[in-house]
């Protein structure tokens, strides 16, 4: 390439990948300075380490950090553990398979607030779950539901909200693999089970790995659902990022965030590696 | 047990399920959105006891319901223009030139997907406020929305480039049509329903929107999502959180069925009518 389809090259590049690289670069860059005291908005600016050392100390955060990595992983493994099965069997169309395909996708349509609500209705002080559990005599009076303690109801939502987008996923590609390799391995006496462990696990690796990485990093940030329906007495780290921030603690909200992106980018890829050993039999390559 | 039979078994567990899982909450909602408050939907009535749509017309006489439209609805289809606008060259050159670093250029612009949506939206607000531009907050959502959006309409437009048949544009060049008319015979048709596409997904990302629209309007510039998040918090009155609800979602499905058949239809060939 010449330098002047280079120069072409880069202003066809500049408004779209330029202005996200600056952006977004800037962003992450503002995020990590101000973490160790840098570009303070009010007051003076000064490397430090002291707002990291700080948040160490802090209960809050470190619970935080727990409760984070539990809503991330655990949903991502619901997601994914609820689409597999689906995926396998909508692998191939059959009467039907187009609607049903249709209704399980449905919650991507579904403003996260709004199904927020919706759940939150459902499982109310006088909701649906506790007439009916009241209805068939299994408990005395109505049970409070909502704001659980072990987030079962962030779970639920993010399984909801998620399983659908794993599906989309998994659906591509376990459709992708050859019904000649399948007969394959039933010919050689290869179970259901079997089948799946050595044939459609291993070659759905990549997909499931996706799903997996969106679905945690997602649910680690996660703010309305645990807002709205998680425990009162946790925080997750994007509530505690929005706490600082409401009062003006630039500092400390920069730490949470640098910790959030931080904990993303080893989340995905422990998950990514964990997932590949598994699926293709204990081994890495 | 046939392979049909069990298909049968499953597909009417999946419509119990689909009852649960969508048709029941929907049902509860739009229940809720018509309670009329003179008698108020206790425990013991299993429907609500007086049905009317004084909710509805109540919170659009007097709450920020109006402005949260006007907002949303101002908001998302200049996102969308601004979008596409930024995003054709870029798109343009994935799809049509090849250079090295390409693979490493689609990666790129996926970083805004990456970044968890609050710390944009925070340390968005800090560079807000260090550049002293934080009173315009329209103009502050509409750049960081379109930045957002960014990597959807690249990625849609791009494959959109890469299916524009180069004997078309051959041939609109042999016949002597100038660079406008070679864009105007070959590249449009082909274009136009990725064009559509985006302009479709970046408007309802745009309306949809929370963690952007909360933290740099907060407090004066009200949205849709916005306004439906302070509904069910501190201000949680039930059956007005659920005519937001339902405003908010209707015409998104709506339009997202819309987008489907869009993207369903998106063959080059088809669209511009040869081949």
């Amino acid at each position: 390439m010449t330098w002047r389809s280079w120069l072409k090259l880069g202003l066809l590049l500049a408004p779209g990948l330029g202005l996200i690289l600056v952006f977004i670069g800037s962003v992450v860059y503002i995020a990590i300075a101000q973490s160790f005291g840098l570009f303070s908005l009010s007051g003076e600016s000064e490397f430090s380490l002291e707002y990291w050392s700080r948040m160490f100390e802090r209960l809050t955060y470190n619970r935080a950090i727990g409760y984070s990595l539990y809503v991330g992983f655990a949903s991502a493994f619901l997601a994914v553990l609820f689409a597999y099965p689906l995926a396998v069997w909508l692998r191939r169309p059959f009467p039907g398979s187009l609607t049903i395909s249709a209704v399980l996708k449905a919650p991507l349509l579904v403003h996260g607030l709004v199904a927020a609500f919706l759940y939150v209705n459902i499982i109310s002080y006088h909701g649906l779950v506790n007439q009916i559990m009241q209805g068939l005599g299994i408990w005395d009076g109505p049970h409070r539901l909502q704001n659980d303690s072990r987030a079962i109801g962030v779970l639920i939502l993010q399984t909801w909200k998620n399983m659908p987008f794993a599906l989309l996923l998994l659906v591509g590609s376990v459709s992708a693999i050859s019904d000649d390799v399948l007969d394959a391995a039933a010919d050689l006496g290869a179970g259901p089970f079997a089948r799946f462990r050595r044939v459609i696990a291993p070659l759905s690796v990549s997909a499931t790995q996706a799903a997996l990485v969106i679905v945690f990093v997602g649910a680690l940030a996660d703010f309305s659902f645990q807002v709205i329906a998680g425990p009162v007495n946790k925080q997750s780290l994007s509530q505690l990022m929005v706490f600082f921030k409401g009062y003006g603690r630039w500092h400390d909200a920069a730490v949470v965030a640098v910790t959030l992106m931080g904990l993303g980018i080893a989340g995905s890829a422990l998950l990514a590696l964990v997932s590949r050993f598994i699926l293709r039999g204990g081994r890495l390559s | 047990m046939t392979r049909l039979n069990l298909n049968k078994i499953l597909l009417w567990a999946l419509f119990g399920l689909c009852v649960i899982w969508l048709v029941i909450p929907f049902t509860i909602a739009i229940l809720w959105s018509l309670v009329d408050p003179s008698q108020p939907w206790t425990p013991d009535h299993l429907l609500p006891p007086s049905m009317s749509f004084y909710r509805w017309g109540y919170l659009w006489a007097h709450s920020s319901l109006k402005i949260a439209m006007f907002n949303s609805y101002m908001l998302a289809p200049s996102v969308a223009i601004v979008t596409l606008t930024l995003a054709m060259p870029t798109a343009y050159a994935l799809g049509r030139i090849n250079f090295p670093g390409k693979e490493v250029v689609k990666l790129l612009v996926l970083l805004p997907l990456v970044v968890p949506g609050f710390v944009t939206a925070i340390f968005f607000t800090a560079i807000l406020f260090q550049l002293g531009l934080n009173a315009w907050r329209f103009g502050a959502i509409l750049f960081a929305h379109s930045i957002l959006f960014l990597p959807y309409a690249i990625r849609i437009m791009s494959v959109s480039f890469e299916t524009v048949r180069q004997d078309h544009i051959d041939a609109a060049r042999d016949l002597g049509a100038s660079t406008f008319e070679r864009w105007k015979v070959a590249y449009i048709p082909a274009l136009k329903p990725g064009i559509m596409a985006t302009l479709l997904i970046v408007f309802i990302y745009s309306i949809e929107e929370f963690a952007i629209a909360f933290i740099v309007g907060s407090p004066n510039f009200t949205t849709i999502p916005t306004l439906l998040f302070t509904n069910l918090g501190a201000n949680f009155i039930r059956p007005n959180a659920a005519v937001i609800s339902l405003i908010l979602v209707v015409p998104n499905v709506i339009l997202m069925l819309f987008l489907e058949r869009l993207l369903r239809s998106a063959n080059p060939a088809l669209s511009s009518g040869k081949g």
